[in-house]
């Protein structure tokens, strides 16, 4: 499973995985802290698409629900995507700042 | 703009599948966070989004759903295979009791225990499908009372199917209480002589009782087929309790398939003690209308055999291991 795969929620997938690897949280939660987290506030709608997708492919579960708010956590397929896709992030960063620097 | 306003007319953009899985939580998130113009244009986009999801047939990829779809499967096959299971008890009481086997049982014991069996694995097996099925039943009622005509109207199918076996029988007792007379037919049927009349009247109750018992299992099969809910709340007593109706279900329907199977093995051994302690009364015409015991026995075995089996293969399919596939 790669988050190019979500088309243009790839970024946002990308968001709320990394948001819910700081701990399981509802819509609400997810926004403010992708918002601290990277300065991007993500739409309602765009929040939900993406977050139907994770939730089909499995790299997310919704919790019971807390009154009227679900929250969501990262389940173990999501763990391992995420820290891929990090990685292989983190691998191009480097090499791009090596260039630079060269 | 009022967005208080806009807000519900918002979330009834998005397809009926969607809202039936995220409607509550997406509402209160749009309470908390719709502030801008720019905020609905974002929602109206995930609204088209999700419907492009539906017709690319992306849905039926869903976890949930898939899970869903296989859990009411699942309880759908169960609960028509006790009904079938039901209809074959009762040839069975019905045989048994025109039979000397009743008599035979107070004295030896295998066969009465093998009978109480029988008798134990069908009321857990009622209680059963009774407690599974009754969050789902009052699920589907509601949605049919709110607004769901074609539920309401096929819900009323196992309701006239009660009221025409009620109607046949109490056109039967008027008969067998001779107010109502009818030629052919005999209020008193002597030993060993089923008279034709008699014997068409019984086959019009039969008929009357399939006939209601397939309409009444089709309806409610339906109805169900058509009921996306997974969770439903319930206030009762100043509590709410909010119940997974499918995932609820899936243990006693479990628990009622494993009693379909105890009772079915059950009503073998109690043919065959039966058989060996008094083979003539298999030779005997005490199946239903008169019918040959060893045939009409053989057949309510087949019947409770499909049955089990169909209840068998349901609830593997329902299995948590295959709901993730």
């Amino acid at each position: 499973m790669d988050t190019s795969d979500f088309g243009r929620f790839s970024d946002p997938a990308l968001l709320i995985l990394a948001s819910l690897a700081g701990g399981e949280k509802h819509g609400y939660a997810m926004i403010e802290d992708i918002e601290a987290m990277a300065g991007v506030r993500l739409g309602p709608g765009t929040l939900y698409g993406a977050l139907s997708r994770l939730e089909q492919s499995g790299l997310i579960q919704a919790l019971p629900a807390d009154e009227r708010r679900r929250p969501y956590r990262l389940t173990a397929l999501g763990n391992a995507c995420l820290r891929q896709y990090l990685t292989s992030l983190g691998n191009f960063v480097s090499l791009g700042l090596q260039r630079l620097e060269a | 703009m009022r967005m208080d306003k806009v807000r519900p007319w918002l979330t009834n953009l998005y397809p009926r599948a969607w809202r039936d899985r995220y409607a509550v939580e997406f509402d209160v998130l749009l309470e908390q966070c719709l502030h801008s113009p720019l905020d609905v244009v974002d929602v109206f986009l995930g609204a088209v989004d999700a419907h492009l999801q539906l017709l690319n047939g992306e849905d039926l990829s869903w976890r949930m759903m898939n899970m869903i779809n296989k859990l009411r499967t699942t309880i759908l096959m169960v609960f028509t295979a006790f009904i079938g299971f039901i209809v074959a008890g009762f040839s069975l009481v019905g045989l048994a009791d025109d039979s000397p086997m009743i008599p035979l049982m107070k004295t030896n014991p295998a066969l009465a225990a093998a009978w109480t069996t029988i008798q134990v694995g069908s009321a857990v097996a009622l209680l059963a499908v009774v407690i599974g099925g009754l969050p789902l039943a009052l699920t589907v009622v509601r949605r049919a009372l709110a607004g769901d005509r074609r539920s309401r109207g096929l819900l009323l199918v196992p309701v006239f199917s009660f009221l025409a076996l009620l109607l046949y029988l109490v056109f039967v007792f008027l008969v067998g209480s001779d107010r109502i007379q009818i030629q052919g037919v005999v209020r008193v049927v002597q030993p060993g002589y089923f008279p034709p009349g008699n014997r068409l009247m019984m086959e019009g109750l039969m008929l009357v009782f399939i006939l209601g018992a397939i309409a009444s299992t089709l309806a409610v099969w339906k109805v169900i087929s058509r009921n996306d809910t997974e969770q439903e709340t319930f206030h009762a007593v100043g509590r709410s309790l909010t119940v997974n109706i499918y995932r609820f279900a899936f243990m006693p329907a479990v628990i009622a398939m494993l009693s379909m199977l105890v009772m079915l093995v059950a009503t073998v051994s109690w043919g065959w003690l039966s058989f060996s302690v008094l083979p003539q009364v298999f030779a005997g015409n005490f199946g239903l209308w008169g019918t040959n015991t060893q045939a009409w026995f053989i057949s309510i075995i087949a019947v409770m055999a499909v049955c089990t089996a169909m209840a068998f293969f349901g609830v593997r399919r329902g299995s948590p291991g295959r709901t993730q596939q």
